[in-house]
């Protein structure tokens, strides 16, 4: 850099100034220190050799990302980054795939063939269903659905 | 500042009541208490969505241990917690360091433990004070609960000085922030009051005020969330002045150090960031930077070419620039070039009112020409080299006179061009600082003119006209190396590069009237001229070759 000016030297307010400054430097703000706690997956940067991604892929935070994902992604997405767009984009990308969450049981289930019976309060048949505790598909037969339990609302 | 009792009161009162120790015996173990009990609360599993259920179990309890008695013992109770989640911060630190091998991302998660219950309790006593449509009682609270948080902070700045964390400060500041800024339509109603608050506390806490604090402090300022609030989402533009001004107060804390040039690792790294926000202003507020141009220039050292750059490149979004390598532009013909920038600084403050009184004189009768020869000394402010002008009052002298020059020669049916700017009282003024100030005024006059250079409008114009005159008219031949240097130097730096300097220093170096390329200076030294052949290769080569 050029000085054209010529240096001034410092007076004693800008020396303290820049002691403060060097001691607060070696205790940067983390970047999770203005994040929401994440419980599961808390941010531990590290060095990563250059030739790794640095980045993911542009466009990797839409809707039709989400849907190209696998269904056992999207689930540990919603289970694991709660209260994150991800969490909601994982959630909209399961819907479209007709997968519906129960809200008493807090899992996601699919129906595995037309229902059984169908009233206004609730549907009975055969449903596939993701148990995040032995954290796999399992099959239920005869399982009846309340709609009140039916998580509905419209993710816009 | 407003009456008694309003929130700028709210806060101060906050501040000096945040080192009053004369605490009630027993109210420390109270307030200790009450919030290890709000702590466990708030992350239970029955606290309800957003603590709701929580926080009405916990209103009775504070009311039963007396805190809600009065609005002091309420204030000291803040206080207490404040002290309190700083405390387990520090004491979090010290473990990380007496004990390596602990986990550091546990050591966090035990400081936000604390400090995000805490942000939630500031919240939701904000959000329920008063009756649901009293804003007036919410905005105080929270005025009073951000003084009481920066006094507890600029204490522990001076006490702890080099021991001093950012990090609880940070975390409370940010998750305050992003709590009052949930789309919910108590606190959309108060948010401009909010904001109001947010920038008052920021530009309490800036750097020159609390050095130790300031890289939190920029992250503050350039959360994403912060920035869109204060310059997307407030109507009118209201949150434009009060950004600018935590811009400035970053700019002041950076001039003496950025104007020496002999940057630490750490200032490199705070100069870094304040690249970054720049960059993410001019590509999402153009407008932002164009408006508010003047006031950072003025704060931004001469050296700092690069930063000024980014804030003179910025242009209105709905603006196309013709491109400055066009063979024959006809600048003049631009419809642009007759609209006068927005300048949102009061600029005419800095002159003294006799200094200014003289002025208008001299601008309208031409006459004492004492005035001329006064001038130099109005300007000089000491003798010490590199310290002799006062820049602020050389850049409004500048800035005044061109916008009289152009209202003067609108107001005579013209506009103004080559041959209508000369020969008059404001060409007096510039051409009198030319030739009579010395290296350095000229200097720092010379770069008050280029920095109205930018997007076609009839600032740019005008001084783009005035900077060629001068290089015309100068009788020696060191003013013209002077405007070749002031003009290069923006020039040789990466881009972004303003398109009114481009435009001037295309035409000084193209059109032979200049007789650019007979000049000593630029044959001075084989680097040198290699640079100018470089410069005018990059200028007019491509799009002819």
């Amino acid at each position: 850099g050029v000085c054209p000016l010529g240096p001034v030297p410092h007076t004693t307010d800008q020396l303290y100034q820049q002691a403060m400054e060097d001691a607060a430097w070696h205790h940067m703000p983390h970047p999770s220190d203005s994040e929401r706690i994440r419980q599961y997956l808390p941010r531990n940067p590290c060095p990563t050799p250059p030739y790794h991604h640095q980045m993911p892929p542009p466009h990797s935070d839409t809707v039709e990302f989400y849907q190209r994902l696998s269904t056992e992604t999207l689930f540990f997405i919603f289970y694991y980054l709660e209260g994150t767009k991800a969490q909601y984009l994982a959630a909209k990308a399961l819907k479209k795939q007709s997968w519906r969450f129960h809200t008493k049981y807090m899992m996601w289930f699919q129906r595995h063939e037309e229902p059984k019976t169908i009233t206004d309060e609730f549907e009975q048949g055969t449903y596939i269903y993701f148990d995040y505790e032995k954290w796999g598909q399992r099959k239920k037969e005869g399982f009846t659905f309340e709609y009140r339990y039916l998580e509905d609302r419209d993710l816009q | 500042e407003r009456a008694h009792g309003g929130p700028n009161f709210m806060m101060h009162s906050g501040i000096s009541q945040a080192s009053e120790y004369d605490d009630p015996p027993g109210l420390r173990e109270k307030a200790e208490y009450l919030l290890r009990e709000w702590v466990n609360l708030y992350h239970s599993a029955a606290a309800g969505r957003d603590s709701t259920k929580a926080f009405s179990a916990f209103v009775g309890q504070m009311h039963q241990q007396g805190i809600l008695k009065t609005d002091d013992l309420i204030t000291r109770f803040f206080r207490l917690c404040t002290e309190m989640c700083v405390e387990i911060s520090y004491r979090a630190q010290a473990e990380q360091q007496h004990n390596p091998a602990a986990n550091p991302t546990m050591i966090r998660a035990k400081c936000y433990h604390n400090l995000d219950a805490f942000v939630r309790l500031i919240a939701l006593l904000v959000k329920h004070s008063g009756e649901a449509t009293n804003t007036v009682t919410k905005i105080n609270l929270l005025n009073k609960v951000l003084g009481i948080v920066v006094g507890v902070l600029l204490q522990d700045h001076e006490v702890r000085q080099s021991e001093f964390q950012q990090l609880p400060y940070h975390r409370i500041f940010i998750m305050l922030l992003l709590e009052l800024n949930a789309p919910e339509h108590v606190l959309e109603t108060i948010n401009f009051q909010t904001l109001t608050a947010f920038c008052n506390t920021f530009h309490i806490l800036r750097p020159t005020k609390a050095a130790g604090f300031v890289y939190a402090w920029l992250e503050l300022i350039s959360h994403r969330i912060f920035i869109a609030r204060m310059l997307a989402h407030t109507p009118q533009q209201k949150g434009w002045p009060m950004y600018a001004q935590l811009l400035i107060d970053l700019f002041k804390y950076l001039a003496p150090f950025l104007r020496n040039v002999e940057l630490t690792k750490p200032m490199q790294i705070l100069y870094k960031g304040t690249l970054r926000v720049l960059l993410v202003l001019l590509h999402d507020f153009p407008e932002f930077l164009c408006d508010y141009h003047y006031g950072f220039c003025d704060v931004i050292p001469p050296n700092c070419i690069q930063l000024r750059n980014l804030i003179l490149s910025a242009f209105p979004r709905n603006m196309r620039l013709p491109d400055p390598f066009t063979p024959n532009l006809k600048v003049d013909m631009l419809s642009e070039i007759n609209i006068a920038p927005r300048i949102l600084t009061n600029f005419t403050g800095v002159m003294p009112p006799q200094f200014k009184k003289d002025l208008d004189s001299y601008l309208k009768t031409r006459s004492p020409v004492t005035f001329l020869s006064e001038l130099r000394s109005n300007l000089q402010v000491s003798n010490e080299p590199g310290n002799r002008y006062n820049i602020q009052l050389i850049n409004a002298l500048v800035l005044y006179v061109g916008t009289q020059a152009i209202a003067h020669i609108h107001n005579k049916g013209s506009t103004p061009s080559m041959s209508t700017i000369t020969h008059s009282a404001h060409m007096d003024i510039f051409q009198n600082l030319a030739v009579d100030l010395d290296t350095e005024g000229r200097y720092l006059f010379l770069n008050a003119i280029a920095n109205q250079l930018r997007y076609p409008n009839s600032h740019t114009h005008y001084f783009s006209c005035t900077m060629l005159y001068l290089f015309a008219e100068a009788n020696t031949e060191a003013i013209q190396e002077q405007i070749t240097r002031v003009l290069l130097e923006r020039l040789i730096v990466n881009r972004p590069h303003p398109w009114g300097l481009l435009i001037t220093f295309i035409e000084l170096i193209k059109n032979p009237a200049f007789k650019f390329w007979n000049h000593e200076f630029v044959h001075c030294a084989p680097e040198i001229e290699k640079l100018f052949q470089s410069v005018a290769q990059c200028c007019m080569g491509q799009k002819q070759a």
